[in-house]
């Protein structure tokens, strides 16, 4: 029981950990400092369980230096020090304006008190982010009888004011600007977050939670801290700001899916992209078509219930994100689309784990739809359905189309003897576009899709591009790589383009190829500082009026759940801050700025508060002396 | 949906999903043995055919020459393939040895065994067998070293299996092949009904080096790595202890060296974490060395000797900008003109010494001085005199050397245990045969695959381990130029033969790795290694994917956080994702293009 195992092994360990700092705690008190000189007796209890705190930061020149504790001092943890010294901390940083007290205050969470004056629907998704506010605080906390220290306040108020309480889902067009205030007012902190939205109210509660930390230094068993005094204008840059990971390739969990929605809320990313489907497998348990994942999962328990899905719809709408749900055609199908001879409808896809798999597709195994048999369409149109029908995302919609080999249909062609009417069999490619497209709009009641984003492709440049897609509806993500002209023939032909360039944003990529033979297409291994400072924008001097923002990607032919957590953060959490700060880039050196390593390092520690198995990013040294690895 | 879903409502979900994962699965696929290798078939609820086995482990267990033991044993042959179920709730176990010592030792682990064949379930519709398993040790030695024969034959007959080991170590390692040969089957455990192993490792230092220095590893992160390794028959964790970032190992006769050192009083060894450690390791065949790294690589921790009327104890300590004094910051590096460094040491290795008891190698590091960083010293260049030529840095590192070895000595009963370095300036031919006698260094080369100074150091006269830096390098591909080793890599990597080569290492630097990541980085990389180390086969990684994909599930079923190498759909699919192999299986569906 693998899950079970390591989820019990984890319980364990957090127990005794826990069991273990409470004793390290109890320990201290009576122990005195240890003396500077050496000790000779030959005793191993002498220090075994408790050292006192060892280090004391002190904040000089807006740069926390690490000295060792001595008597006559108040020593001061990092994370204070941190705080309160010269950097933010915040992350992703504001675009607006942010003042920020000199001074911290005690507290803890039973002192909250929340209070909101949103009307109308938005009202519930409010008490929603109070909730998982208040559990991100907890997270933070390190020793449960934190409750009995003294504390500075009587109560920490925080008030929500949400303009429009109608609006309650996130389209592109909706404004996640917020403002927050922090003040002190007698023994009370009072916080008032104001927004249009409540996906900019959920923001700001976000960045509150920034603003509150866990000192293990104050008191006797430590206590949680927030900065006396803030005030914060923010909104983003772009206003699609997501993650996409494929769970087809290898199967995530749904908790693991909860993990990295956590995530990205902790980032003010708002676009979860699940490309759930492809050629190895299909774990999408539909409704209407209950053959494809009967066939295509790997095994009947990794799959997706439709509950499970709507689940992470509304985990994830609670935290500001939506889901996009992508089924990838005419490509990227095969394992689940086997049934069609079986049930009389002809082959739905054709080269399906044909070999040698190089000569029909990129990876193995192979697969394509087969846009010859119209019965393809009729179940694509019960797809689309179901997939419109478990998000209820009606703006925005992904058809995959990617990577189309065209040898795959040649072969095919010929084997049925169909007579072929195309001597460029790119216009096949493009009218199954055209059909597809007319099937999602009748899926839809009729009504046509708005955003209907393509994978670049062949089809997506000229000539084919103008030919079968359409400029006002369809947008590009453009995963070339950045030094293409791909971006910006694309902008310059006027379409909207999502970036994800595979030199920048790919995630998977570093960890060779996972086959025998073929190429590693796309080594070297992305470090969060290739990540940040991709700003296409400016290196290309491209119009990003028609950019809708980036999209960071992890395809998983070499990661699964164990380690999904650690190829995702912290550098997820670099790419949110390019896509809604956007901070300008030196391109003579493309140094990183201090300060973005100290407000990343914090934010990747708060990230495994709150129980995000983020990588290292550097030696613990270099954390505890800001600065000093650069 | 129906048909689907509405059997996976409430707990039967979890359940469901549970047994799925442990291999439990009754539906959809099953696997045929088919020549060699197992095919993916589906099989809609419909009972199985003869040769059709519901999960791929169970397939593995009967199919192909060697099943899916890993490392592959030197003989492996089953005589009887059929499924023997087994009632692992009743062992009886029979150890035959007068000594209470290895009684003792191997009653240990035997409990591991039972640990880690899981737990029996009561819902086994098959008709079970108990098991008697018989172990001997021919010779009653508990020691752990380079001369330790870790031989065993593993001899199962039915419901009872006998396993001989030369040491307790060979009786160890075949009840790790035995593990592998009992597979789950649903709620129950399956077996081969009779079969003959014996098996020996062509290397007699299997290691994995983790670095608690850069980052701090919890106790029980080493543990989950020792898991990993002892079911890979690894042998050796070489256990970088100190750094210049940190000195978390707890020195009971110089507290400071912690106090000053370690990130934070939570992250430190303890001694008796350190014995549990020690003991742990040795129940799973592992022994531990223990690195204390010096002259370079120090730093944090020793920053205490002025303040202690002990004069600097380092120079150059976290001193700005880095990129003068040291390779990677913080700088730091002994200073050998201030004799009570000496003292100091022999504390340190007296704690080490104390807590190791027979410590037979022990590593002393000896890598990148930078010699910048003594020069900077007014101290150190006081000490020397005018001659500043490399050559006298160099005689002061092995002035240094030969004196740290001497307090080594003096601490631990003037043994002759050996000491191991890294390869240097000082190890260099023309220089080694100077300054580090051959019979009492070993030394870890950790040169790219193409140089030959391993052929070289062999020649004058020394041994060697063999951490080839361009394939064992588990941290690169993350920094700087490096690219990243893939298993396969790690696997190809053939060492050298030579008598004097006592094995290799595969190191997991911790600049980038903490708790978070490191198993994921290690497994199933260190697998690979394992497999070269212990077998040396001839063949690739070709031959050897479809074992390693269930070596790997295997990690992930004891709970360690494995990285996946492929789809899962090519590990359930063995033959599909290969061009090579694909081209010369015979496949009705495959037609070659002209």
């Amino acid at each position: 029981m693998k899950q079970g195992e390591i989820r019990k092994a984890l319980m364990v360990a957090t127990l005794l950990c826990v069991f273990l700092f409470i004793y390290l705690y109890w320990q201290q008190s009576s122990k005195p400092l240890q003396p500077l000189v050496l000790t000779y007796k030959h005793v191993y209890t002498a220090n075994k369980k408790s050292q006192p705190h060892q280090w004391t930061w002190h904040c000089v020149n807006q740069r926390c230096e690490r000295h060792p504790i001595t008597d006559n001092i108040k020593a001061v943890s990092l994370p204070t020090c941190s705080m309160l010294c010269g950097s933010t901390q915040l992350w992703p940083q504001p675009t607006g304006p942010v003042t920020l007290g000199s001074k911290a205050v005690t507290f803890n969470h039973l002192q909250f008190e929340f209070e909101t004056l949103t009307s109308g629907a938005a009202r519930a998704l409010v008490k929603e982010a109070f909730s998982s506010f208040n559990d991100s605080v907890l997270s933070l906390v390190r020793n449960n009888n934190y409750l009995q220290e003294k504390t500075d306040l009587d109560k920490f108020i925080v008030r929500v004011s949400v303009v429009h309480g109608d609006i309650v889902k996130l389209k592109l067009k909706t404004d996640e600007s917020y403002t927050l205030t922090l003040k002190q007012r007698a023994g009370d902190i009072l916080v008032n977050i104001t927004a249009r939205t409540y996906f900019g109210a959920r923001h700001g509660l976000e960045t509150l939670s920034q603003l509150i930390w866990w000192d293990q230094y104050e008191g006797t068993i430590g206590t949680l801290k927030v900065i006396k005094g803030a005030t914060v204008q923010d909104a983003p840059t772009f206003p699609y700001r997501g993650l996409m990971i494929d769970t087809a390739r290898n199967f995530m969990s749904i908790e693991s899916l909860k993990r990295v929605l956590v995530g990205m809320a902790a980032n003010k990313l708002n676009v979860f992209h699940w490309h759930i489907t492809d050629s190895q497998s299909f774990p999408l348990v539909l409704p209407s078509v209950p053959q494809l994942s009967k066939t295509g999962s790997y095994s009947p328990g990794e799959t997706y219930s439709p509950e499970e899905v709507r689940a992470i719809v509304e985990f994830a709408r609670v935290r500001g994100i939506r889901t996009i749900l992508e089924m990838d055609v005419p490509a990227h199908v095969g394992n689940g689309w086997t049934w069609g001879p079986k049930e009389g409808l002809g082959d739905l896809a054709v080269c399906v784990n044909e070999r040698p798999w190089s000569l029909y597709c990129g990876e193995p195994p192979c697969g394509q739809l087969n846009p010859e048999n119209p019965n393809v369409y009729d179940v694509l149109e019960k797809i689309y359905r179901d997939l419109l029908e478990l998000t209820e995302e009606t703006e925005i919609f992904h058809i995959g189309g990617d990577e189309v080999n065209l040898e795959c249909w040649a072969q095919h062609l010929q084997k049925s003897n169909t007579p072929s009417n195309y001597s460029d069999l790119h216009d096949l490619w493009g009218e199954f576009t055209l059909k597809a497209l007319a099937r999602l709009q009748r899926a839809n009641g009729g009504e046509k899709i708005p955003q209907v984003i393509v994978w670049s492709s062949k089809l997506s440049k000229r000539p084919y591009i103008t030919k079968y897609l359409d400029r006002n509806s369809v947008v590009v993500q453009s995963w070339g790589s950045s030094q293409w002209p791909e971006t910006a023939d694309l902008l310059s032909d006027d379409y909207k383009v999502l970036i994800s360039h595979v030199d920048a944003w790919y995630l998977d990529c570093g960890f060779g190829r996972w086959r025998e033979t073929g190429e590693a297409a796309c080594d070297p291994y992305r470090p969060w500082q290739t990540v940040y400072n991709h700003r296409p924008w400016q290196q290309m001097r491209l119009d990003k009026r028609q950019i809708i923002g980036g999209e960071a990607c992890l395809w998983s032919e070499q990661v699964e759940e164990s380690s999904l957590d650690s190829r995702l953060w912290p550098r997820t959490a670099a790419f949110a801050e390019r896509v809604w700060t956007d901070p300008q880039l030196d391109l003579a050196t493309f140094s990183i700025h201090e300060d973005v390593y100290t407000r990343l390092s914090t934010q990747r520690d708060r990230l495994i508060s709150k129980g995000l198995k983020a990588e290292a990013m550097w030696p613990t040294w270099c954390s505890q002396n800001p600065g000093m690895c650069l | 949906m129906r048909a689907l879903t509405s059997s996976k409502a409430g707990c039967l979900d979890v359940i469901l999903v549970l047994c799925v994962l442990a291999g439990f699965v009754s539906a959809r696929w099953a696997w045929k043995c088919d020549g060699g290798g197992c095919e993916r078939t589906s099989s809609l609820g419909d009972g199985l055919t003869v040769d059709e086995y519901p999960s791929l482990e169970l397939c593995r267990l009967v199919c192909g020459s060697s099943g899916g033991v890993w490392p592959i044993p030197s003989v492996y042959s089953v005589l009887n393939k059929e499924l023997l179920y087994l009632d692992v709730a009743n062992i009886t176990f029979n150890i035959k040895t007068n000594d209470d010592a290895s009684k003792a030792f191997l009653t240990d682990v035997l409990s591991y065994f039972k640990d880690s064949v899981g737990p029996a379930s009561l819902n086994c519709s098959e008709t079970v067998t108990s098991l008697s398993i018989n172990v001997e040790a021919r010779s009653e030695s508990l020691n752990l070293n380079w001369d330790t024969n870790e031989t065993y034959t593993l001899n199962g007959q039915g419901s009872s299996i006998t396993i001989v080991g030369e040491t307790v170590f060979g009786v160890r390692h075949g009840l790790e092949t035995l593990l592998q040969l009992i597979v789950k089957d649903g709620a129950c455990f399956a077996s081969i009904s009779s079969y003959v192993i014996s098996d020996k490792p062509f290397y007699k230092h299997r290691g994995l080096l983790l670095d608690t220095a850069r980052n701090y590893l919890s106790v029980d992160m080493i543990k989950r790595n020792i898991v990993g390794m002892a079911m890979s028959k690894l042998n050796v964790l070489h256990w970088h202890m100190s750094d210049s970032q940190s000195f978390p190992f707890v020195s009971s006769r110089v507290l400071n060296m912690s106090r000053y050192g370690a990130y934070g009083d939570e992250k430190v060894y303890s001694p008796e974490q350190v014995l549990d450690l020690i003991r742990f390791a040795k129940i799973r065949g592992v022994r531990i060395i223990p690195e204390i790294d010096g002259p370079a690589h120090v730093g944090n921790g020793w920053q205490w000797g002025p303040e202690a009327g002990l004069g600097n104890l380092v120079v150059c300590q976290n001193k700005q900008p880095w990129r003068s004094y040291c390779i990677q910051p913080p700088c730091g590096q002994l200073n050998p003109a201030n004799q009570n460094i000496y003292e100091v040491l022999k504390n340190i290795y007296n704690d080490i010494v104390d807590l190791w008891k027979n410590l037979e190698a022990f590593h002393m590091g000896g890598d990148e001085v930078y010699i910048p960083c003594w020069n900077s010293s007014s101290e150190i260049l006081k000490y020397i005199g005018n001659n500043r030529t490399e050559e006298r840095f160099l005689d002061l590192w092995a002035e240094f050397q030969a004196k740290a070895l001497e307090v080594f000595d003096s601490v631990n009963g003037g043994s002759s245990a050996s000491a191991i370095v890294w390869t240097s300036s000082l190890t260099a031919p023309g220089v080694v045969e100077n300054s580090l006698p051959n019979d009492r260094y070993v030394i870890q080369t950790w040169v790219p695959n193409s140089d030959n100074l391993p052929e070289e150091l062999l020649a004058l006269g020394y041994r060697v381990i063999i951490s080839t830096k361009d394939s064992w390098y588990l941290d690169h591909g993350f920094w700087g130029s490096t690219s990243y080793y893939t298993w396969r890599k790690v696997y190809d990597n053939k060492i050298l033969t030579d008598d004097g080569v006592l094995g290799g290492e595969v190191c997991m630097w911790g600049e980038l790795v903490d708790d978070n990541n490191v198993e994921s980085r290690v497994w199933p990389r260190a697998a690979a290694a394992a497999e070269r180390l212990w077998s040396n086969p001839s063949t690739t990684s070709v031959s050897a994917e479809k074992r390693f994909f269930v070596q790997n599930r295997r990690l992930a079923d004891r709970g360690i956080r494995t990285s996946v190498v492929t789809p899962e759909y090519c590990v359930q699919n063995e033959n599909d994702c290969d061009v090579k192999l694909a081209l010369f299986i015979p496949s009705s569906r495959s037609r070659i293009l002209v």
